[in-house]
């Protein structure tokens, strides 16, 4: 699975996580996205650079222990907002979401709180919903060719299994809700 | 303009309820999908909007008549005349040969043979099915009977079409095709389409979709209506 | 698999399960009420030292005789036919959805011995239930129709007791029998579980029976005109010709009748096809030719009987015709009632199986409803209304109901008349004396006998209209009972549950 959105995701373990070591956050990235390529530590700090230029985290301190030099990294306000945003954001299913929704609906559900997290479902299925009636309206289209209604059949393909993972994994986890608070 | 209306409606079978008051609205011409897990009440629904059943509580408005307080034969021929309905499988007779089964409704309305035949073959062909019209539903493909009765939920030109997973017993390619001419030619009548279905794929074929879970419309169409967001560790 | 689960799994069921359950019992209980009383029958003692002395203690002549009471015994035992025609009716009542259990129990691991047991123990059960439900009653019956008349005599054989032997014999004969059948009849499911339903257009059935029928009837036709050919040759036909023409010809044209109920179904099929104008008519024609032989067996039954019925209405005109002969001529049969009360008799067995095989048609009728639900309640949300539904019905089983039974009243009424010839008297010459005691002398019958032609007088029997109105009234009122009891369950059985797929 791409990385594409390793910087928004290293935020939300932030904001969950309080401050973290550039280490620590590379194992938190692994356990909770299990199946992506493993981060690769020079990523991890690369990107923690970038995102310090950019003022959206900070070093908190550095400690000298016996060992090498671990920064640990604290999101400011900046960062904070950007993630907010992004969590708002819905991702444009063109033509399909697949790896960016998986990121979104984890750090989402580590992170953001519940009427924000719910709005912002509903809103990325209803996205998904209207680009599936798109598509499938222009397969109909007397002018599509068989090229068309391949690529088309493609793309619809994802849509739907972008949905049916979002509805299994609100059900699991209304389930595991249930028991855990039962 | 708005021609059929539920406004609340409930209906338990025995002691398990399967709708708890739905308010929807069809307007003339277009397609809307019901959709929602199994067990919702779908099916429910579509039989207490085509007249079918009686709701235990809430209204079903046609075109301003009330029929959920119809007799059942005046609703009866509400669903021969001005609504068409079509199921998954097994609603062709199996004895009658396809032109029979398309011209049933249209006999049963007083037509004569001859003429009834007459549309019968015009609707097979709009179907692509001319070639079956002496043929017996046991002889046919699952598609082609889906086709079949497609034609002969048609024939009198509703003007509500009622669709209950009419694509469920087939396979990809074939319900895509059954339900895209059943698409064209309702979008060409003028017809509306209530559809019943479990999977996105099919709904997308609507124009809009309405959500159900355990009963009542879903709003967020996730069933998102218990605080099951929250600390995961 | 132990015998308590074998029980449990042969009772679970549904409700038709019940029912067919249920009729089986009691068509097993008439079976064994029938063959009881022909056994009866059978075991009234001869009179010690002449074996064909009359038993006195009768006050019925057709238990009295010795010769009549085979025929009776026989009689008896022949109302066994319409009940068994019954029994095979119910055993098929659900019949498709137990085999599928059963064959579910197969893929689930059951042997077929375990699946066959559990299907023998449901049906031998029941009929053992009916069988000694039969004999309580039999039993009772004789305890309580036991009392003699004022001069001693009894109307029933109810003093008489068949060998123990014997009816433990039928009382546990008959469940063993059944059982016997099932284990035939199941042999394809318990062989391979897999039921293959592939409706395959097959032609319909051919009217070979016609030509039984008519060959039947022609055989009969042919017994006077084989005796004036022989006459005008001043020969006697051979013993076996007459005979032989009348039992082979009624028995041929009785076949064809029964076996005939499939193509004149067919038949029926086809001409309501071709002039139906509503869809109830066009509905009922395509199911007759798309399934000719549903409730055949029972259909047959009763076409047996209506025909056996027409053949006793013809001896009954017979004997009224010789009756009035004999009262113009003064020479003739007795005027004994006996004849005229054993057609009473044979017309109370006839009407007795007449309601037995309408029984069975009624299950047959039941059976197709509701085996038919489904696609039933499919088109009545599609909008059928019930009511055409019912006329469907209706029209499938008068449409060949209706010339069958017309069929059937002719061939027997002409059986009957060909069996019995037109009374007649006279004919012949006749040497009478008119002396009075003289002519006892000897040589006085020589001088005063005189011969002289008598005329022949001949007394047509009637043709008897009202009895056989009566009877095929009487059918076709059966019959649209039975479509009645379908049509109620037409509206039981197309509620939108049946619907309910999920």
């Amino acid at each position: 699975m791409a990385e594409v959105s390793t910087p928004h995701v290293l935020l939300g373990l932030l904001a969950s996580g309080g401050t973290r070591h550039g280490y620590e956050l590379k194992r938190a990235h692994d356990e909770r996205l299990p199946r992506a390529r493993p981060l690769a530590f020079g990523q991890v700090y690369a990107t923690l650079g970038r995102l310090q230029r950019d003022g959206l985290v900070a070093t908190a301190g550095q400690e000298r222990e016996a060992g090498p030099d671990r920064t640990t990294y604290t999101l400011t306000d900046a960062g904070r907002a950007t993630l907010d945003r992004w969590l708002t954001e819905v991702e444009p299913p063109m033509p399909y979401v697949a790896s960016t929704l998986f990121a979104k609906v984890t750090v989402a559900l580590l992170v953001a709180d519940v009427d924000r997290a719910r709005a912002w479902l509903i809103a990325q299925r209803r996205a998904h919903t209207q680009r599936l009636r798109e598509l499938t309206a222009a397969k109909a289209a007397p002018s599509a060719t068989l090229d068309d209604v391949v690529a088309l059949d493609f793309a619809i393909a994802h849509l739907d299994a972008d949905l049916r993972w979002l509805h299994t994994t609100l059900d699991r986890v209304a389930d595991w809700h249930r028991e855990v608070h039962t | 303009m708005t021609q059929l209306q539920a406004r609340g409606v409930v209906k338990a079978y025995g002691p398990t309820p399967a709708l708890r008051g739905i308010t929807l609205d069809v307007d003339a011409g277009e397609i809307i999908a019901v959709t929602g897990p199994s067990g919702c009440g779908k099916s429910t629904l579509l039989h207490c909007l085509a007249g079918i059943l009686r709701p235990d509580a809430g209204e079903v408005t046609w075109h301003g008549h009330r029929i959920d307080t119809w007799s059942e034969a005046a609703r009866s021929r509400l669903r021969r005349t001005e609504f068409g309905v079509l199921f998954q499988f097994g609603q062709l007779v199996a004895e009658l040969t396809a032109a029979e089964n398309v011209a049933l409704p249209l006999l049963l309305a007083g037509t004569g043979r001859r003429e009834a035949r007459t549309a019968a073959l015009t609707w097979l062909e709009r179907f692509g099915v001319a070639e079956l019209a002496d043929v017996r539903p046991g002889e046919m493909s699952g598609g082609q009977q889906q086709r079949c009765a497609t034609a002969r939920a048609l024939v009198t030109e509703p003007r509500v079409l009622f669709a209950d997973e009419p694509t469920g017993a087939l396979d990809t390619l074939t319900g895509e095709q059954v339900l895209t001419q059943l698409v064209r030619l309702a979008r060409e009548q003028g017809t509306s389409v209530v559809l019943v279905t479990h999977e996105p794929r099919i709904a997308a074929y609507a124009d809009r979709e309405v959500v159900l879970r355990d009963g009542l419309v879903d709003q967020s169409g996730l069933g998102l209506d218990s605080p099951l967001l929250g600390e995961r560790r | 698999m132990r015998p308590g689960a074998s029980l449990r799994l042969a009772l679970a069921g549904t409700r038709t399960d019940a029912a067919r359950v249920a009729l089986t019992a009691l068509s097993a209980g008439l079976a064994t009420l029938a063959g009881l009383a022909a056994l009866t029958v059978l075991a009234i003692p001869e009179v010690p030292g002449d074996p064909w002395a009359q038993a006195e203690q009768y006050g019925n002549a057709l238990l009295r005789e010795p010769g009549l009471r085979g025929g009776t015994a026989f009689a008896l035992a022949l109302l066994t036919i319409p009940v068994l025609a019954l029994a095979g009716q119910c055993a098929r009542l659900g019949a498709p959805a137990r085999d599928r259990r059963l064959a579910a129990l197969r893929l689930a691991g059951a042997t077929p011995a375990q699946v066959t047991r559990i299907a023998v123990l449901e049906t031998g059960l029941a009929s053992l239930l009916g069988t000694v439900t039969g004999l309580l009653v039999y039993l009772g019956g004789r305890g309580l129709l036991h009392r003699p008349d004022e001069r001693g005599q009894l109307a029933l054989p109810t003093d008489v007791l068949p060998a123990t032997g014997t009816i433990a014999a039928l009382v546990l004969g008959l469940p063993l029998a059944a059982a016997l059948v099932t284990v035939l009849m199941l042999r394809r499911v318990t062989t391979t579980p897999f039921g293959v339903v592939r409706r395959v257009r097959t032609r319909g059935p051919r009217p070979w029976p016609g030509l039984l029928i008519v060959l039947g009837l022609a055989a009969f036709s042919a017994y006077q005109p084989v005796g004036l050919w022989y006459a005008r040759r001043d020969s006697e036909p051979p013993e076996w010709l007459p005979p032989t023409l009348l039992i082979v010809g009624g028995l041929t044209a009785t076949i064809g009748v029964v076996t005939g109920t499939g193509w004149l179904s067919y038949a029926a099929g086809r001409v309501l096809h071709r002039w139906a104008r509503r869809p109830a008519a066009l509905l009922a024609a395509r199911r007759l030719t798309a399934d000719p032989w549903a409730g055949s067996r029972t259909f047959a039954a009763l076409l047996a009987a209506v025909l056996i019925g027409a053949g006793a209405a013809g001896m009954r005109a017979y004997f009224e015709a010789e009756l009035r002969l004999t009262r113009r001529t003064g020479s003739g049969i007795p005027d004994d009632p006996f004849y005229l009360r054993t057609m009473d008799l044979v017309d109370l067995t006839v009407a007795v199986a007449v309601l037995i095989a309408a029984g069975g048609l009624l299950v047959a009728v039941v059976e197709g409803v509701t085996a038919r639900r489904r696609a039933y309640a499919a088109l009545v949300a599609t909008g059928v209304p019930r009511a055409t539904l019912g006329r469907a019905i209706a029209w499938q089983s008068l449409a060949p109901a209706v010339p069958a039974v017309a069929v059937a009243l002719t061939v027997g009424l002409l059986l009957a008349r060909g069996l019995f010839r037109t009374p007649s008297n006279g004919g012949h010459l006749q040497t009478i004396c008119d002396a009075g005691d003289v002519c006892s002398e000897p040589g006085g019958w020589d001088r005063y006998a005189r011969t002289e032609w008598v005329e022949r007088v001949t007394e047509p029997p009637v043709v008897p209209l009202e009895q056989l109105a009566l009877l095929g009234g009487g059918s076709l009122a059966a019959v649209l009972v039975t479509v009645a009891a379908g049509v109620l369950f037409l509206r039981a059985g197309t509620t939108v549950e049946e619907l309910r797929t999920t």
